[in-house]
């Protein structure tokens, strides 16, 4: 799932400051799902935004609502409250949704309440880890189905690198060495002789270096411009 | 659990949540014969509302007082806690209830009570109960009773020992007020006749005379006047007329009548020995019932018939039994079969026959009422009439004997006949209940707090054998409160709303129960669920609701409590009420503290982190939670999951530069009145910075 953590306060005081009326939207989705951005965050940020005007002297006041996702237009038709009817919405949805509802709203100034950080499972209880990076080149078929380009803090194809320390990472102490696991976990499954392959390197153009990526569907699209922006 | 997907569309259009308790019945309602809302007057006795509580059993139960004495209390042999530990003690606690509001709980009697009038034949716990309906909805019913005073065989046959007169009277004169008219010493057949009421502007009629008359056995000897008619011994005792006992009794009968005669013949100072047919398994009478005389004195003989009276002259001087080889035959039907070559001689002089009750038929004379072959009233247990048109029949009557809420629920049913009846409509009454809540499963039960049933004083045998003052004893407030806290709320708790729930597995995660299953959307099965509220608390979505409370109605009364408060100091404690006493939470404490506006929750489970910063957008000024100690809450891990939200609340708070002090936890619920008051008001100075200056001068 994508996780976002709530930006820190002080930078959406900032965001809302010169608003009367805000419209703190949770996202049904990915962010309720890791507990920052759902219906009952969006309740508690509208509450801490009211407390904090009530504490400042400020003349603004917070409501909530929540949709099941904000990347797809048809769920806006649920929205209990209008976009409009407010100075501002603070989406508390990740990035992609704060930008699609400013699509879909065009005329309301829509704030993103979250930072966007990462692909994540669940790990443990309340804690969610960076499982992927979305590169568009899977490797994880020869490395033991452990990404190098997400555990490895320097996204390398081929590790490890010198600053593996005792199994952690020299850019992070508290970071476990990416390529130490896929060591460990090709070693288990007898398969080493992968490891010792040397890897072209990745193609970027599938990452970010070919720009905006779209995901087209001709069975399901349309219109048959639909690949084209 | 709801038998659809609910939605939150659904939920908007209900009045509050708690009409989707309607759809499933706890055990304990489900097998109540009145569907008493037991879990809604436990609830309120819980939170020391005791008058409100007494009034919500008077909804749907007109003879309460004298259900909290002598109920067989269904309610408690369902009780879904009987497989935890034991029962919750219903009974009592409906007793304390309801004899502390007295005849002066809530009457509700129309404005205008002018529909048509209706007699009642017999003031026992059916009719009563048909006029006290028939009145709620306007009509003008009166009742007809042959003995000086109402109540039926409460009044007339059971002794003070188990129900006091002030008890009934709190009953009958509750019932009366409503505009229901007594008329006694009057006995139809004899003074009036049925036909006479139809034609005296009677538009209907019930009878509801019970099984006023004893049976009796055709035995050699067993004419003489000291064989005693167990109903007549029973009501000249309860009328304090001399009954001469003799000194060695021998009461006929294993049921709870018999017992009830062997009790007042040892009361009278006789010496007395119960025999029956039955082994002491097979007897009907209740363990409890059987157990108190044998306490008091009284002898049993098993296994035993009846065969002669012996006499010499006119004196009893002994009852010839002979053996019994079997009481049931092999489906379980009386059929009991003798061995006459085992006969022995009981020394006794006076016989008291309590081997049951019938009709008597008495009403029938001067009227065109039909019996059938057996000489019982004829009657359609559909439509509750006799063969004459617009007279109708209730209670033991026309239905198997039984108990006191049972006549209660016929005389009930038979009003709402007549009311069909005088309305020209077809009398088709739907009986058809909700579904019932499952037995608790075995894993459930092994999670859920075990805490031990408070029991009821009771005086001691050899005290009591000598007296008709009540055996038994009320609950105390405290007490009465702290048994009511051990109900387990069945089917008040959570309901996933399918349109918002993300799976995100947090129910799953923080229920101490183990209860809610995620598949594509979380399943909570309101059967399993101990309606603690944790998972409602920590739901990100807002998906799940409970059908026992909502936190917007608990928010809006804060409010108000808030508004009223005079004063700059406006703080609200919410305290774990588990083990606090039932004034606090029913907010009748004389040592409040000014200012600080007490909310009691049945557990600090369901407080959630919005809650918290809802308050104190509502005005109030901090927010003091005072939990159990852990393992002290009636709910697993309750304290440790509050005491995590709150300092998450401190956070958010601190993020807005709102001094996070604001916000206090302490953990003294569990440890009586005096240290959470001083918990709270050492909360209250740190939330307006007293304690912390008093704390850096140290």
């Amino acid at each position: 799932m994508i996780v976002a953590e709530r930006k820190p306060m002080d930078e959406i005081l900032e965001m809302v400051a010169g608003c009367k009326k805000v419209l703190v939207l949770g996202c049904g989705g990915c962010v309720t799902v890791c507990l920052t951005g759902g219906e009952r965050q969006a309740e508690m940020l509208a509450s801490q935004l009211n407390l904090a005007a009530k504490a400042k002297g400020l003349q603004l006041e917070a409501t909530f609502d929540s949709i099941t996702r904000q990347c797809e237009k048809e769920f806006f038709d649920n929205l209990s409250e209008t976009p409009g009817d407010y100075d501002a919405v603070l989406s508390i949805a990740c990035g992609a949704g704060v930008q699609f509802m400013t699509e879909v709203y065009p005329k309301t100034p829509i704030l993103p309440g979250m930072n966007t950080t990462h692909l994540a499972s669940n790990v443990e209880q309340g804690v969610w880890e960076e499982y992927c990076r979305g590169c568009g080149d899977c490797v994880l078929a020869w490395t033991g189905g452990v990404c190098p380009v997400a555990k490895c803090s320097k996204s390398l194809i081929n590790g490890t690198c010198g600053g593996t320390d005792n199994g952690k990472c020299e850019v992070n102490p508290d970071m476990a060495c990416g390529w130490l696991k896929i060591y460990e976990r090709l070693n288990d499954l007898g398969r080493l002789d992968e490891y010792r392959k040397m890897r072209a390197t990745r193609d970027h153009r599938k990452d970010r270096g070919n720009g905006v990526r779209r995901l087209v569907l001709a069975e399901m699209t349309e219109d048959e411009e639909a690949g084209n922006e | 659990m709801i038998d659809r997907d609910l939605t939150s569309a659904d939920v908007a259009e209900l009045a509050s949540p708690r009409e989707l308790m309607e759809s499933e019945w706890a055990p304990c309602r489900y097998n109540c014969p009145v569907h008493a809302d037991v879990r809604g007057y436990i609830e309120l006795a819980a939170r020391g509302q005791f008058a409100a509580a007494a009034d919500l059993v008077r909804e749907c139960l007109p003879f309460a007082s004298v259900c909290g004495r002598i109920c067989h209390h269904p309610c408690e042999n369902n009780c879904r806690r009987c497989d935890v530990d034991q029962a919750v003690a219903i009974r009592e606690v409906k007793r304390f209830v309801c004899e502390l509001a007295g005849a002066g709980a809530t009457v509700d009697k129309p404005v205008k009570q002018d529909r048509a009038k209706v007699a009642i034949v017999g003031s026992g716990p059916s009719g009563m109960s048909a006029a006290l309906y028939l009145a709620r909805w306007g009509y003008r019913p009166t009742l007809f009773e042959k003995f000086p005073v109402a109540g039926g065989i409460p009044v007339t046959a059971v002794p003070q020992y188990r129900l006091p007169r002030d008890v009934i009277n709190q009953d009958v004169d509750w019932i009366l007020s409503h505009g229901v008219e007594l008329v006694t010493g009057c006995e139809i057949g004899k003074d009036k006749t049925v036909a006479d009421l139809l034609g005296d502007g009677f538009e209907a009629v019930i009878i509801a005379t019970g099984l006023a008359t004893s049976r009796m056995l055709p035995l050699p000897g067993g004419e003489t006047p000291r064989v005693l008619p167990v109903l007549d011994f029973l009501t000249r005792s309860s009328f304090d007329e001399p009954v001469d006992v003799g000194k060695n009794v021998l009461v006929i009968g294993g049921g709870n009548v018999a017992m009830d005669a062997a009790r007042t013949a040892a009361r009278l100072g006789a010496t007395v020995t119960a025999m029956c047919l039955e082994n002491e398994q097979e007897m009907p009478a209740w363990d409890w019932e059987r157990d108190e005389a044998h306490e008091e004195g009284v002898s049993f003989l098993h296994r035993r018939g009846p065969v002669e009276v012996l006499l010499e002259g006119d004196n009893i001087v002994g009852l010839r039994t002979r053996k019994v080889t079997r009481v049931f035959d092999d489906e379980g039907n009386f059929s009991p079969e003798y061995d006459d070559s085992d006969l022995q001689d009981v020394p006794c002089d006076t016989v008291i026959m309590a081997i049951g009750q019938m009709a008597d038929m008495g009403f029938v004379e001067g009227s065109d009422l039909g019996t059938d072959d057996r000489g019982r009233l004829t009657y359609n247990a559909a439509t509750q009439e006799t063969s004459v048109k617009g007279v109708f029949a209730a209670g033991e009557i026309v239905t198997a004997p039984g108990s006191v809420v049972e006549a209660c629920a016929s005389g009930q049913r038979a009003a709402k006949a007549v009311d069909l009846y005088l309305n020209g409509r077809p009398i088709e009454i739907d009986d058809t209940l909700p579904a019932e809540i499952d037995k608790i499963p075995e894993a459930t039960a092994e999670k859920v707090v075990k805490v031990e049933r408070h029991a009821v004083e009771v005086e001691d045998p050899k005290t009591r054998a000598t007296n008709f003052e009540p055996v038994d004893h009320n609950l105390s407030p405290v007490v009465a409160a702290l048994e009511a806290r051990r109900c387990m709320s069945c089917g008040g708790g959570a309901e996933v709303l399918v349109d918002k729930c993300a799976a995100c597995l947090t129910c799953l995660r923080v229920c101490p129960f183990d209860i809610p299953v995620v598949t594509d959307v979380a399943r909570i099965e309101s059967s399993l669920c101990q309606a603690c509220g944790m998972c409602i608390a920590d739901c990100p979505a807002n998906a799940i609701i409970a059908k026992s409370w909502s936190q917007d109605e608990d928010l809006r009364q804060i409010k108000a409590k808030l508004d009223a408060v005079q004063g700059d100091r406006k703080i609200v404690a919410y305290v774990c009420g588990h083990h606090s006493p039932a004034t606090a939470w029913s907010g009748t404490l004389e040592d409040t503290i000014p200012g600080v506006i007490e909310e009691y929750l049945p557990s600090m489970a369901r407080l959630s982190a919005a809650q918290i910063l809802h308050t104190l957008e509502q005005g109030a000024a901090g927010v003091i939670v005072v939990a159990c100690n852990e393992g002290a809450d009636r709910y697993p891990t309750a304290p440790e999951r509050v005491a995590k939200r709150v300092e998450q609340v401190r956070e958010l708070l601190g993020e807005i530069g709102v001094n996070a002090e604001t916000v206090q936890f302490v953990s003294e619920a569990d440890h009586g009145r005096a240290a959470v008051r001083e918990a709270m008001e050492l909360a209250a100075d740190r939330i307006e910075g007293k304690a912390a200056v008093e704390e850096a001068t140290e």
